[in-house]
């Protein structure tokens, strides 16, 4: 299949992905705006297609996509017939004020049209050539390509000697959707890079839909801008890796978390538990950051902390069942006992001067320009997600620490796991931009009403 | 702090009395601050590299193709993509293969296993489990058995 036939498959596979979301997605996606939605489908519709494939390849291997469409079909009529359960009530959605939205307009366009440029230029760059990252070939492309070429899971992808530098523990979702979307272009491993490009326009989707409804549309414009030009996260040797689907996810998480805060329903709880379910599925880190996130809000006696717990467990329990106990080997679990305490002490030193030496100094700039915008804006609405990504970069500089390998070696990579992170850090940032400017609007009404008086 | 609360603070007699060129000055310094945190990620892109890129991703539109050495995957040793290549097109898809090649970069390892997939390919100490050995640069002079075969950079044998 030439390359633009097979790109033409993947974008089919991946808007029937959205579909099927989106056919789930509409029972608990009360409150929601259009850019939201199509975030919350895709994920979902990932996720589910994902499920069907695995129970399709188990009935009948290497002849999936016949099933797979059949059980899309059937979700899909399903939800139509059953339309949205009298339980979920639809909730008037906060809307932007009016007075910031007319002032900022020409802005607002402005900043989606660098997030539009900065992501064709992502776009270009993904498929511009087959994936090709390290990690691509020896843990998300390696399993995903024996998946869809012997048309099953194979069991030696989790046993056999010869692939332990797979990283065979490690989450599946990343492999099975490449595997999924491929029933629709065939293994094109350039085509198939389409998949990042769509998951990073998810990303800016949620994020702008968010913080829109939540926040201003001004500041929803500006979270994408900001996130679409973190080329260092947002470039070639990125596709091909989970990197960039684990931000999508954090990203869904943290929207779903801070509805949460203010929010019992069961949409948002449900909302919760899905996007906690896709975060694990795709990195251990998601693990980690949902056990956060369940932690902080059973911290807040928010019983909607269960879920993100529960699809956590869940998945460790599926994983267990399916593929039989895995050991991570990148770790040494033997610093936790006492006898090596001091040994781990003098690599986490290391590994924080390696931290501040290198990464640190190297990014000063902009880490100074972060610092004085938290002290030139007021808190905002996602600040409870700061402690939660700060916590989440100090566990990656612990587990360095207890690396199998030499520490600093693994800590090299924490510019590219931190990375990660950033679309969540603009969701704080940007929440925090328009505080400042609702309260220099109202200064100014305020004056305008002094003066008339 | 409520960090659900979607409330604005409520505006203090200092905040009331702050005039019009101090917000636009903050909103100034913000949206300057902004721009340093833009700029620094911008500038990890290379002109040269975007060029690259549009130039193959056009031609990949074209209808042309981006051959394995040519791309960035092989940028270790682009010799090694026809080996590969030659390698898979030999073998039948449930062979397991021994594929003797450099051990470092451990890319020449990730690169054969995925490749080659879904050939299982595993390393020269498991050759007691494979039906081929392909051998990385190997000197061919001549051989007159049949289960030997000469491939671009190197030699594929057939084991019985």
């Amino acid at each position: 299949m030439t390359f633009v036939g097979a790109a033409f498959g993947v974008l089919a596979g991946a808007l029937l992905a959205a579909v099927v979301g989106y056919a789930i997605v509409r029972l608990f996606a009360v409150g929601l705006g259009r850019p939201e939605m199509l975030a919350w489908s895709f994920a979902t519709g990932l996720l589910v297609q994902a499920i069907l494939f695995l129970v399709a390849v188990s009935l009948l291997p290497g002849r999936a996509l016949v099933p797979v469409i059949a059980l899309d079909a059937a979700i899909v009529v399903g939800s139509f017939v059953a339309r949205r359960p009298r339980t979920l009530q639809p909730e008037p959605s906060p809307r932007v004020p009016e007075e910031g939205w007319g002032e900022g307009r020409r802005l607002v366009r402005v900043l989606l049209a660098i997030a539009g440029g900065a992501w064709l230029l992502f776009l270009v760059s993904a498929l511009s050539e087959p994936m090709w990252s390290t990690d691509y070939l020896a843990v998300w492309g390696l399993k995903a390509k024996i998946i869809a070429t012997t048309g099953h899971v194979p069991t030696r992808l989790f046993s056999d000697p010869a692939l332990y530098w797979g990283h065979p523990e490690y989450p599946l979702l990343v492999s099975l959707s490449l595997a999924v979307l491929s029933l629709f272009s065939g293994w094109h491993d350039q085509a198939l890079a389409l998949f990042f490009p769509l998951c990073e326009l998810a990303t800016l989707a949620a994020l702008y839909g968010f913080l829109a409804r939540r926040v201003s549309v001004l500041s929803g414009a500006a979270a994408a801008a900001l996130t679409a030009v973190c080329f260092p996260l947002y470039r070639s040797v990125n596709s091909g890796t989970a990197e960039i689907p684990f931000a999508f996810s954090l990203v869904l998480v943290s929207t779903a978390f801070l509805d949460a805060l203010s929010d019992r329903s069961r949409a948002v709880l449900a909302r919760l538990a899905v996007a906690s379910l896709v975060c694990v599925s795709i990195k251990q880190e998601g693990t980690l950051f949902v056990l956060l996130v369940g932690a902080a809000l059973l911290v807040r006696r928010r019983r909607e902390g269960w879920a993100p717990l529960a699809a956590a467990t869940m998945h460790a329990l599926v994983l267990h069942l399916g593929r039989g106990p895995q050991t991570p080997r990148a770790f040494d679990f033997t610093f936790f006992e006492p006898i090596r305490w001091g040994e781990l002490v003098s690599r986490l030193t290391k590994v924080l001067g390696h931290v501040l030496t290198a990464d640190v100094i190297h990014s000063w700039l902009p880490l100074l320009a972060v610092v004085l915008l938290f002290a030139f804006t007021r808190h905002g609405l996602a600040d409870p997600l700061l402690p939660l990504v700060l916590l989440q970069v100090l566990a990656y500089v612990v587990s360095f620490s207890m690396s199998a390998f030499d520490p600093i070696w693994a800590a090299g990579v924490l510019p590219r796991l931190t990375m990660s992170l950033f679309p969540n850090f603009t969701l704080v940032l940007c929440a925090r931009l328009e505080q400042r400017r609702q309260e220099s609007l109202r200064d100014e009404r305020g004056r305008v009403e002094s003066a008339v008086v | 702090m409520n960090g659900g609360d979607n409330q604005p603070d409520t505006p203090s007699p200092r905040s009331r009395g702050e005039g019009r060129g101090e917000g636009r000055s903050r909103r100034g310094l913000t949206a300057a601050l902004l721009l340093i945190l833009s700029v620094s990620m911008i500038a990890t892109v290379s002109p040269a590299e975007i060029a690259r890129r549009w130039e193959m991703f056009t031609r990949s539109v074209a209808g042309g193709t981006i051959a394995p050495g040519e791309g960035s995957g092989f940028w270790f040793d682009p010799a090694y993509a026809p080996f590969l290549e030659a390698v898979r097109a030999r073998t039948p898809r449930d062979a397991t293969i021994v594929v003797i090649a450099p051990p470092y970069p451990d890319v020449y390892t990730y690169e054969a296993a995925y490749q080659l997939a879904p050939r299982r390919v595993v390393p020269p100490d498991r050759e007691s489990e494979a039906t081929f050995v392909a051998a990385y640069r190997y000197q061919y002079r001549d051989v007159l058995n049949p289960d030997v075969i000469r491939i671009p950079n190197g030699a594929l044998f057939r084991r019985r």
